[in-house]
């Protein structure tokens, strides 16, 4: 007989396979916990994370990082559209241009943007638009996100306002691009620039951030100075920067005019595999909630108290507060929210459980932020695959 | 494939000079140990044997890894197309129409349904 090695993957999709056709009841609970087999990989700078694509790389957080209020730098997930993305850089030679329609060209180095300008900080989440999109129903192409396209960050670095006020915003300026090192392999391949309106840029909490946790920049999260839009999706926090244009009238671009749109629409959504008539730029993220303890399918005991714990987060509106059901959203109770951060930060949430009964439990969370914006119980579709925040049902077992 | 060596080339010399552009210095700073580089690791893809696995490796690699393709939803031929072309239209991938139906032939074979 001929014995073939058992490997890792074997023992995954077995465990898949048991799953699948087992009564849930009656497995064993180290074969439970196996609920994601994709493969691990290690960056320069990065933890293991999830490997989804190698080169650009983008590299998803592994759930059990988001039992910390703050992302550890090593484990923040990795995103990049074009594959020529820097991996060598002299501090002493790079430079962040700042002009277009102002009265000077600024050409400000790294010690310049600590030196010269207050250093703000704060906490923010940084959330990829596609963050969940392998949930979307029917299947949508492009980065299959679970849920660990996001991670909660303090910032520093100098205000957007401040540099762009010091190079002097000339009258009839309409939106502010932004360009960092990363470039296509072919010449046709569009460059990643993406724009904000003027009056955005402007905002008190736009920074062009030099410091992450207190530390430099990853380089593979943008080292050495980043744009941060607090409360947006991060496709417009545009990494290793160096060109910051003011312009005279809308940016046209690829990554502003065909890519990152949702519907036109209230939801942002449309039927499922509908297609949209109009659609416009993404950008503030929407309200949502996760459940990060207990983990999925794991294995609990009658009468024994376990916290469901999770997080919560908006587009920059902060988290009133938190219900949780553990009855596949029957009955909601309210959950303890953890300490604050500020509105752009994520908030911890728990509620203590005691389970009287054994049997298979649907549990739901659902948060609500300080204007009223919620979480929809059915998942809101749009052909891309952005602004997922469903209240996802969480099955665990309690015998 | 001449057309094609040429154009890996260009990707490697490309990705070298990425970062070279910082721009002339205003007032030069010496920093002690400023250079700051990383080295990407080699990971490794297998795509599935089947006609048409070269092309598809050779011509997607240009501007991607291959498993911007392993880990996609598998999509019915409508969906590839539409990629495919995509990848020609939106992003100048140099694939003729020919080896565009090759190339959309084997991703729906290998990675794809509701054939």
């Amino acid at each position: 007989m001929e014995h073939k090695r058992f490997t890792r993957r074997d023992f995954l999709k077995t465990a898949g396979a048991l799953t699948a056709m087992t009564v849930l009841g009656e497995m064993p609970l180290d074969l439970l916990a196996a609920t994601d087999e994709r493969r691990l990989v290690r960056y320069p700078e990065k933890t293991d994370l999830i490997l989804l694509t190698s080169r650009p790389p983008q590299l998803e957080t592994p759930l059990k990082y988001f039992k910390e209020l703050i992302t550890p730098n090593d484990a923040l997930f990795v995103r990049w559209h074009i594959a020529n993305i820097p991996t060598s850089i002299d501090v002493n030679q790079w430079r962040l241009k700042v002009g277009g329609n102002t009265e000077q060209e600024l050409q400000l180095s790294l010690s310049d943007l600590r030196v010269r300008f207050e250093k703000v900080t704060f906490t923010a989440v940084i959330q990829c638009a596609g963050n969940g999109r392998s949930f979307f129903e029917p299947r949508v192409a492009g980065g299959q996100w679970k849920n660990g396209a996001m991670g909660n960050v303090t910032w520093s670095g100098a205000r957007l306002k401040d540099i762009l006020n010091q190079a002097g915003i000339k009258a009839g300026s309409v939106d502010v691009s932004f360009n960092g090192l990363d470039t296509g392999t072919l010449p046709t391949v569009p460059d990643f620039i993406k724009s904000l309106p003027v009056d955005k840029a402007l905002e008190d909490d736009m920074l062009i951030a030099y410091e992450m946790n207190g530390q430099p920049l990853t380089m593979l999260n943008g080292f050495p100075a980043r744009l941060i839009v607090p409360g947006w999706y991060a496709t417009y926090w545009v990494k290793s920067l160096t060109d910051i244009t003011v312009l005279n009238k809308s940016f046209e671009e690829f990554w502003m005019k065909s890519a990152y749109r949702i519907p036109d629409t209230a939801c942002g959504c449309v039927p499922p595999g509908a297609k949209p008539q109009k659609t416009i730029p993404i950008h503030r993220m929407t309200t949502r909630s996760l459940i990060i303890t207990p983990e999925e399918r794991s294995g609990l005991k009658a009468n024994k108290p376990v916290d469901i714990m999770g997080i919560a987060f908006s587009g920059g509106y902060g988290i009133k507060d938190v219900v949780v059901s553990t009855d596949g959203g029957r009955n909601w109770v309210q959950a303890r929210l953890g300490k604050d951060l500020g509105k752009y930060s994520w908030t911890q949430w728990s509620y203590p459980w005691r389970p009287k009964k054994p049997g298979t439990y649907t549990l739901m969370a659902k948060a609500t932020d300080s204007i009223g914006g919620s979480q929809p119980f059915e998942g809101l579709w749009n052909p891309s695959g952005y602004l997922w925040n469903k209240v996802e049902p969480l099955t665990v077992v309690v015998r | 494939m001449k057309k094609i060596t040429m154009l890996m080339t260009t990707v490697v010399l490309s990705t070298g000079i990425a970062y070279a552009q910082g721009g002339p210095s205003q007032k030069p700073e010496t920093q002690p140990g400023a250079v700051r580089s990383i080295t990407l690791p080699a990971v490794r893809i297998e795509l599935k044997e089947g006609e048409g696995r070269v092309k598809a490796e050779t011509f997607c690699n240009i501007c991607h890894s291959t498993d911007y393709i392993t880990t996609q939803p598998k999509f019915p031929l409508a969906q590839w197309t539409a990629t495919v072309n995509k990848m020609i239209k939106v992003y100048g991938a140099p694939i003729s129409e020919e080896d565009a139906k090759i190339i959309t032939n084997y991703l729906v074979t290998n990675y794809g349904a509701g054939n």
